[in-house]
């Protein structure tokens, strides 16, 4: 199988209009901010969107079955097929992340789902779209279907999957033959965390920098392209009151709510706690389960930050 | 489930009725949600009202004159639980904001001409009397009323949000007001709105109170280094939770 292949730019908008007939297309797209939509003939390379796509598998909202007394069903849910293109290196590894909690780990269907009928197209950052990108300093993979290295006229295509493969055969009239190769995958300037390691730096004082400038408003959580953390609750239905739905909704670790139990006990009184357990669990304790990092080093929450907490500057500084 | 029918009353003192309303508007549910309850009282729409005990009376409005106190008393002693039924009730909202403001302001407005009306300073429900639910917002989301019955009615303890606007407004993939030059208090006001003004590139003026995690001193550093003035900053904290926030003046000055 040749696995790089060559696309003129010209041709970009063509190949995208053809992939468009058969599948729902998703491009970022440049409105107030970058955001992933449905293609519609403009489409934006030169910054990461603001939002990743996280939301178009682990969903926001989720009804994870009707009740009525002690039955339950599982609402059908129709499935499209859906191409992503553009999806950056640490937003795939991200993915990826998400793939060993919700199908590698737990099978969950709803996610399973979501992702089975998607392909996904990546877009490599010639240099950091973002001064808070770090995903130099984190170990990501090939995790795409498809992926495009922008030469200026032309693009190489590198095909990763079997699914890649056979959009590429189906499609084989835009792409060329080509002898160049991949030399680097490493974007240049972004490895700016210089120490993952973090489990002896727990108590350090310096942390306290960090959370006394947090509002607790979650802008992190929600834009982080790995963060998983949700609650369940019952929607009962009026008309009668054994009936109804539970329904699953993002949530996050810096919400004092978040580990509030029963009793009315929060885990995490203190905002630090908090702060903390968001970088342990990217850093640490992920690790600890699955082998890697949950963090892919897209500087979301960071930039995102509506006070723009650099706790990359602050671990860096720590280990001083 | 409780075999006998929750007795509910609903009342207004001074307010513009919108929260009774935002319970009337569940158009489609009310029928069934009248239904699950025995609606003893509801002067704003019924004209038979039976006042005597009640499990919960939701009250809206706040004390702005002495038959407000009055009236609100009588209801106390009535209620077993009393729920303060959005922003007036819950912390004085915009009728407070005359506390802020000097007499001379406002008297030539109405009140020296309506020689009946005995102002009061006006003041929230809690000021007053025990409340055991707030129930915020101006108005209120007509689904949190509904959702709060429901479960009043299961015997279950009724959640109210206590999380920060920017919750719902990050989630419904809104760009950050604060980062666009907008004086938003997002961060330290309770969402369950759904963002429904930042949706709208409206700043958040918090009309649903303070979470109890909010840090007022935090976001009054943000507005000031982002160059608003101290005379804005203070007239959007004023506006709905002014009396919640005794320190304010501390603060600006820190």
């Amino acid at each position: 199988m040749v696995n790089l292949l060559k696309l003129k730019k010209a041709h970009l908008k063509k190949f995208l209009n053809k992939l468009k007939n058969e599948h729902k297309l998703y491009v970022p797209v440049k409105t107030d901010l970058v955001r992933f939509e449905e293609y519609k003939g403009d489409i934006y390379l030169k910054e990461n969107s603001y939002f990743p796509i996280k939301e178009f598998f682990f969903k926001k909202e989720e009804t994870l079955f009707d009740y009525n007394k002690n039955k339950i069903s599982v609402p059908e849910k129709e499935s499209e097929k859906r191409i992503f293109f553009g999806v950056r290196r640490c937003d795939l590894n991200a993915i990826k992340h998400q793939d060993m909690i919700f199908i590698e780990k737990f099978n969950d269907p709803y996610y399973k789902k979501e992702r089975e009928n998607s392909i996904l197209i990546g877009y490599h950052c010639n240099t950091a779209p973002s001064e808070f990108c770090f995903c130099g300093s984190m170990d990501l993979k090939d995790c795409q279907d498809l992926m495009f290295f922008d030469k200026g006229s032309y693009f190489l295509v590198e095909i990763s999957s079997k699914k890649g493969s056979s959009l590429i055969k189906k499609h084989k009239e835009f792409f060329k033959n080509t002898d160049k190769k991949i030399t680097t995958k490493k974007i240049p300037n972004t490895d700016i965390l210089h120490t993952k390691d973090i489990s002896n730096l727990y108590n350090n004082p310096d942390w306290k920098k960090a959370s006394s400038m947090c509002l607790s408003c979650s802008a992190c959580t929600a834009l982080c392209p790995t963060c998983y953390c949700h609650s369940i609750h019952d929607e009962g239905n009026v008309h009668n009151l054994n009936k109804g739905k539970r329904k699953r909704t993002w949530s996050s670790c810096q919400l004092k709510e978040f580990t509030k139990v029963a009793g009315g006990h929060v885990f995490r009184e203190k905002r630090e706690d908090r702060f903390k357990h968001r970088i342990y669990h990217q850093l640490e304790y992920f690790k600890e389960r699955y082998g890697v990092n949950l963090c892919t080093g897209c500087g979301r929450c960071i930039s995102g930050c509506p006070t723009r907490i650099n706790w990359l500057k602050l671990v860096n500084e720590m280990k001083k | 489930m409780k075999t006998t029918k929750l007795k509910i009353g609903f009342y207004g003192i001074t307010g513009c009725a919108g929260c009774q309303l935002s319970f009337i508007f569940n158009e489609d549910e009310l029928l069934s949600l009248i239904d699950l309850i025995d609606l003893r009282a509801f002067p704003f729409i019924k004209e038979f009202n039976l006042e005597e005990k009640f499990d919960y009376v939701f009250i809206e409005g706040l004390v702005a004159n002495k038959n407000d106190l009055k009236t609100l008393k009588k209801l106390r002693e009535k209620a077993d639980k009393l729920v303060a039924l959005g922003a007036c009730a819950h912390t004085g909202c915009v009728p407070a904001y005359r506390n802020f403001t000097l007499k001379e302001n406002y008297k030539h407005l109405l009140y020296m001409k309506r020689t009946e009306i005995q102002d009061v300073k006006p003041t929230p429900v809690d000021t007053h009397v025990n409340v055991d639910y707030t129930i915020p917002g101006c108005p209120p989301d007509k689904n949190e009323i509904m959702n709060f019955i429901k479960d009043i009615v299961k015997g279950k303890e009724p959640k109210i949000n206590n999380n920060p606007v920017c919750v719902e407004c990050r989630r419904n993939n809104n760009v950050c007001l604060l980062d666009v030059g907008k004086p938003c208090l997002g961060p330290i006001t309770r969402g369950g709105c759904n963002s429904v003004c930042t949706n709208g590139k409206f700043e958040c003026w918090g009309c649903r109170g303070l979470t109890d995690d909010a840090d007022i001193k935090l976001l009054v550093k943000l507005l000031k280094e982002k160059g608003f003035s101290e005379k804005i900053i203070k007239q959007r904290m004023r506006s709905f939770v002014g009396l919640k926030l005794p320190n304010l003046e501390k603060i600006m000055n820190e």
